[in-house]
């Protein structure tokens, strides 16, 4: 077994560590702000290097640094979230590294000691198998890929690093977006398409969405339509989801949405197209009106 | 800003694309446009040059870019550059990023060097990243919008839970946001003044480039497999009865919650 890195100097990302855990047999480095180290510990990392610092924004000289440390602990498969920060720093890492690096990733598999990087390419249209040819292998991750699962390891080991940034690039400001949990960690997606019409329709979807403690999603055509706000958008180009029960409402099912949302436990399509690809992805499926579905079930007293 | 590179990638126009045995994208026989968010780079270079300063257009490519490319010249481009050579095919983000770093070093100090976030072909999205690398320059990716301030630029940058206001030195690299800048279309004069100025073509050997380094050979990842079937089929039975169906998705409902 190799051992694994997972690199959340932003936060942890419980479902990735929870796939490295799994893929090196419990061999699990990671680096993680101070405050995520016990989580880390029970999501199964052993070795636990923690930072804190506040202004990470000069990527590039943060890249050096992690290239560095990288090296020192010697890890050859190293991961990151495939998030806009480390999307920017892991291709710099790489390149530092003289590794090969795999983009956002939906599936990971290890074949002896080469890591198998699975992704959609060319719009989705089709999903490529990668493997990296240099010595270190190198892999961006997309959040909600993979589902957390609790592993304490009482074990693990944790040190604090300390990195003083260059001042070359400096945050000024920050305007943190207002809204609620994010899609991505909920358990229940109400997630509308363009059959169901229009913004009253989504108002409608809403109310259930509240009504069941669930978030709101929606198609990229949807979002393009102003029916929902991008935040919404799940799939290829918007995020990636896995929750315990997903209700695709009115979405015919494009390969570029199914991306985003074939990862749920369960999938409930609701479309009045018996032939919606939707129902080939889905664990059960209504042909009809999704108006009078979600009107019946918003009137359930009991839900 | 005297020198602005800007760095432009050709995508297939259409949704649909096919690949060869190799399981490389084929640009032959398609229609390429430019990408998007490079469109968006080009134009925001414009509005942040001097006026007597200058923007460098790159791209790597086929042959056939030299006429899209003169395009870009009539919109207000300076230099178009095109690196043209088949031992590039094939490269992945690594083996690209070395062949723009061989062009930009070719082509002189630069003061900024702006890129696409992400070509919608591959959306890799790490060419910027291994290139500021590789020249050792600073890097701000997902930019929105960018403003001179003396001989630093402030960059608005989309995070997923907010947006940041960063200030950087130069020289950078800072990669696009589509439809932050919509590029602007040429006009008559542009036109006529592109008619009198050449692409400059390069093909590997003039970047000094080995070919192991460049291309398919050059590349740190390789495709090994490449399937069209989409996984996660489920195929669960369908219900045409919306009262039945209402108590099935009921019964769904109340498993997952508390």
């Amino acid at each position: 077994m190799t051992e694994i890195l997972v690199l959340c100097p932003f936060g942890l990302d419980p479902g990735l560590l929870s796939k490295a855990v799994e893929l090196s047999g419990g061999d699990v480095r990671i680096l993680v702000p101070g405050q995520d180290a016990r989580a880390a510990a029970a999501f199964g990392a052993g070795k636990i290097h923690t930072l804190d610092q506040t202004d990470l924004s000069d990527e590039a000289a943060f890249a050096v640094w992690l290239s560095e440390k990288t090296a020192r602990w010697g890890s050859r498969i190293i991961l990151a979230p495939a998030t806009v920060r480390m999307r920017n720093l892991m291709p710099m890492v790489a390149w530092l590294r003289g590794a090969g690096l795999t983009a956002d990733c939906t599936a990971l598999r290890m074949e002896e000691d080469r890591l198998i990087q699975t992704r959609p390419a060319f719009g989705n249209s089709l999903m490529a198998d990668i493997r990296s040819l240099s010595e270190i292998q190198m892999a961006t991750v997309r959040p909600g890929t993979f589902r957390a699962v609790e592993r304490p390891n009482p074990q693990a080991v944790i040190q604090a690093e300390s990195w003083t940034p260059g001042g070359a690039v400096i945050q000024r400001a920050f305007t943190e977006f207002t809204q609620g949990k994010p899609l991505s960690q909920a358990d229940i997606i109400v997630a509308g398409g363009m059959g169901v019409g229009s913004r009253e329709g989504f108002r409608k979807l809403e109310l259930l969405a509240a009504k069941l403690g669930a978030g709101l999603g929606a198609s990229r055509t949807a979002v393009d339509a102003g029916f929902a706000p991008y935040r919404c958008q799940v799939g290829m180009t918007g995020v990636t989801v896995c929750p315990r029960v997903y209700l695709a409402v009115g979405i015919s099912g494009a390969v570029q949405h199914l991306a985003g949302m074939s990862g749920s436990e369960k999938v409930i399509a609701i479309n009045s197209d018996p032939k919606a690809p939707i129902f080939d992805y889905a664990d059960y499926g209504i042909v009809g009106d999704w108006e009078e579905i979600v009107d019946s079930l918003l009137k359930e007293e009991d839900l | 800003m005297k020198h602005i590179l800007v760095c432009i990638k050709a995508v297939p126009a259409a949704a649909s694309v096919q690949v060869d045995g190799q399981y490389r994208l084929k640009r032959d026989g398609v229609n390429l446009q430019w990408n998007i968010a490079d469109e968006s780079a080009l134009e925001a270079a414009f509005r942040l040059k001097d006026k007597d300063g200058t923007v460098t257009v790159l791209t790597m490519g086929p042959p056939k870019l030299e006429a899209p490319l003169k395009d870009l010249l009539a919109r207000g481009a300076d230099r178009g550059v095109l690196v043209t050579d088949r031992l590039l095919a094939g490269a992945d983000t690594r083996a690209t990023a070395a062949t723009l770093k061989a062009a930009a070093e070719k082509l002189g100090p630069v003061d900024l060097i702006l890129c696409g976030r992400r070509a919608i072909d591959g959306e890799t999205g790490q060419v910027p990243g291994e290139l500021a690398a590789a020249l050792g320059i600073p890097c701000v990716s997902n930019v929105e919008r960018i403003q001179r301030e003396g001989d630093s630029l402030l960059l608005s940058r989309r995070l997923e839970d907010g947006i940041q206001l960063l200030q950087t030195r130069t020289p950078a690299l800072v990669s696009v946001c589509e439809y932050s800048y919509p590029l602007r279309l040429a006009g008559i004069l542009g036109m006529r003044r592109a008619r009198t100025m050449q692409v400059t073509l390069w093909s590997g050997a003039d970047l000094g480039m080995a070919p192991e380094e460049c291309g398919l050979k050059g590349s740190l990842t390789k495709v090994i497999a490449m399937e069209s079937k989409f996984p996660g089929l489920r195929k669960g039975p369908k219900e045409t009865r919306a009262e039945q169906g209402i108590a099935v998705v009921r019964e769904m409902l109340r498993e997952v919650r508390p």
